[in-house]
C-alpha cells in the first residue's frame, strides 16, 4: 500500500462513518479489522491501545454529561419526551463508536508506515510540491520550537518567573514563555533565511529530495479503495433499513 | 504570493500552533491555544489582506492536519472553525497590527481592540464549530464547555441550541486571550522580520 492509498481510503472510511447510523458502522467495522489484520499485522494490537486511550476520556466525558447529567437521549428533548438514561446511553454509544472507528483508523494508517521517515512519506504523497514543502518546514520548526519550549520554561522557572505548578505567577507570566520561545524561533529562523539557507542553496535543494509519488496508487490501494467504497455503501443501506 | 519568507513564516505560525499546547501545558493553565499562529499570521502580514488570509488559513490547514495526525484525530472536524478564524484574522484583527505595535503602548485602544476581535472572532468560530460539535461529538468535545451544554440540555434546550449557546460563551473568552497574547508576541516581533516577511525594507 501507498501513503497515497492510504490517504484515500482513510477519507472514504470518514466520510462513510459520519454519514452512517449505529447499523451503518459494523460494515465499516469489518473493514477495518481487514485492513489492521493485512496491512498493519500484530502491531495493530498498539494501534487499538492507542485509539482507546485517546477515545476512553471523551467517552467518559460523554457518559457523565448525557447519561449523568442530561438523563435522556436528544431525540428525546426533540420529541419533548421524558426520555431515559438507557436512549441517553444508546446515543452515547453510537457517536463513540464512531469516533473510535476514526481514531483507530488514523491510527493503524500512521502504524502501517511506522518504518517509513516523516520525509518519505510525505515524498511519495501526490500533493502540490509546495503544500510538500510546508509541511517539511512546519515539521522541522516544530522540533525547533519544542526545544525552545524546554529551553524558555527551565530558564524561567529558574529566575523565578513561573512556577512548575498552577499559580498567580503562571496566570500573569505565563505569555512571556510564548514570548521567549516566539522570539527564539525567530531569531533562528531570520539567521536561516537571511544568511543560511541562500549559501546553502537550501531551498534549492528540498524541491529534488521532495520530488516523488510517480506512482500514486499501487494495485493493493485499488483492491482497499474500492474495500472502502463497499464498506461505505454498505453501511448507508443498512442505515437507511434502520431507520 | 509564497515567497521563502512567507512560506517559513506560515510553517512557523502553524508549528506554534502545534507547540503552544505543550508549553501552556507546562504552566498548567487551563487554556487552549490552538489559533494563536493563525492570529500571528495574519498580523505579519496585516499590510495585504489577501495575503493575509491565504497564508493564515494555509498555517491553520497545516497545523489541523499535522496535530490531527500526531496528538489530537477530533482535531480535522474544525476547519470550517479555522477557515472562519483565519477570516476573522485577516479581515479583522489584523486591523489593529499599527495600534498594537504602537510605541509607546496605548492602553485603552490596545485592551478595546482586543476584546473587540476578541469576542467577534468567538462569536463566529462558535457558529461555525456549532454543527460539528453538536452532530459529531454529541455536543461534548472533552473542554469545561461541555458541561455547560449538559446544562442547557437538562434545562430542556435542543442540542443544536445548547451547544450553540455553550460556544457562545466559552469561544468569545478563549479567543480574547488567544487575540492577546498574539497581539503581545507580534508587538514583540523584531521589525526587521517583519519587513522582510512582508517583503519591504525594515523602517524601524
Amino acid at each position: 500500500m501507498t501513503p497515497n492509498g492510504a490517504v484515500a481510503f482513510a477519507i472514504i472510511m470518514v466520510i462513510a462513518a459520519i454519514a452512517s447510523g449505529a447499523h451503518g458502522l459494523v460494515p465499516l467495522y469489518v473493514a477495518l479489522l481487514l485492513f489492521a489484520a493485512i496491512e498493519v499485522g500484530q502491531a495493530s494490537l498498539i494501534a487499538l491501545r492507542r485509539a482507546a486511550l485517546i477515545m476512553l476520556p471523551l467517552a467518559a466525558f460523554m457518559l457523565i454529561v448525557w447519561v449523568g447529567v442530561v438523563g435522556r437521549g436528544p431525540q428525546d428533548i426533540a420529541a419533548g419526551l421524558a426520555g431515559s438514561r438507557a436512549s441517553a446511553l444508546a446515543y452515547v454509544s453510537t457517536v463513540a463508536a464512531r469516533l473510535f472507528l476514526i481514531v483507530c483508523l488514523v491510527q493503524l494508517v500512521a502504524f502501517r508506515f511506522a518504518r517509513e521517515t516523516p520525509l518519505s512519506f510525505v515524498r511519495a504523497l501526490r500533493v502540490p510540491m509546495a503544500v510538500k514543502r510546508l509541511v517539511v518546514l512546519t515539521l522541522s520548526l516544530v522540533e525547533t520550537l519544542r526545544h525552545s519550549v524546554d529551553r524558555a520554561h527551565t530558564a524561567l522557572l529558574a529566575a523565578g518567573i513561573i512556577t512548575r505548578g498552577l499559580s498567580v505567577r503562571n496566570l500573569t507570566n505565563g505569555w512571556i514563555l510564548m514570548q521567549t520561545v516566539w522570539l527564539t524561533a525567530i531569531t533562528t529562523v531570520t539567521a536561516r533565511v537571511r544568511d543560511k539557507w541562500p549559501i546553502e542553496l537550501t531551498v534549492a535543494r528540498l524541491d529534488p529530495a521532495l520530488a516523488g509519488g510517480s506512482n500514486p496508487l499501487s494495485a493493493g490501494d485499488v483492491g482497499w479503495l474500492a474495500a472502502a467504497a463497499f464498506a461505505g455503501l454498505a453501511s448507508q443501506i443498512a442505515s437507511f433499513h434502520a431507520a | 504570493m509564497f515567497t521563502t519568507p512567507r512560506l517559513v513564516a506560515i510553517a512557523l505560525c502553524a508549528a506554534l500552533n502545534f507547540v503552544a499546547g505543550s508549553a501552556v501545558y507546562l504552566i498548567k493553565l487551563p487554556i487552549y491555544l490552538d489559533s494563536i499562529g493563525v492570529f500571528l499570521c495574519a498580523l505579519l502580514l496585516a499590510s495585504d489582506k489577501r495575503v493575509a488570509f491565504v497564508c493564515s488559513i494555509t498555517a491553520a490547514l497545516i497545523s489541523t492536519f499535522v496535530t490531527g495526525l500526531l496528538i489530537n484525530p477530533f482535531l480535522p472536524w474544525f476547519v470550517g472553525t479555522d477557515l472562519a478564524i483565519a477570516l476573522m484574522a485577516a479581515f479583522v484583527v489584523a486591523r489593529g497590527a499599527d495600534a498594537f505595535r504602537a510605541r509607546p503602548l496605548r492602553p485603552v485602544e490596545f485592551g478595546g481592540r482586543v476584546l473587540l476581535y476578541g469576542i467577534l472572532t468567538g462569536i463566529v468560530a462558535a457558529i461555525v464549530s456549532a454543527p460539528v460539535v453538536a452532530y459529531v461529538f454529541g455536543g461534548v468535545t472533552g473542554s469545561g464547555s461541555a458541561f455547560l451544554v449538559g446544562m442547557f440540555l437538562k434545562t430542556g434546550q435542543q442540542l443544536w441550541n445548547a451547544t450553540l449557546a455553550s460556544g457562545l460563551i466559552a469561544d468569545p473568552i478563549d479567543k480574547t486571550i488567544q487575540v492577546l497574547i498574539g497581539a503581545l508576541l507580534f508587538r514583540a516581533t523584531p521589525s526587521d522580520f517583519i519587513a522582510l516577511v512582508r517583503g519591504k525594507p525594515a523602517t524601524a
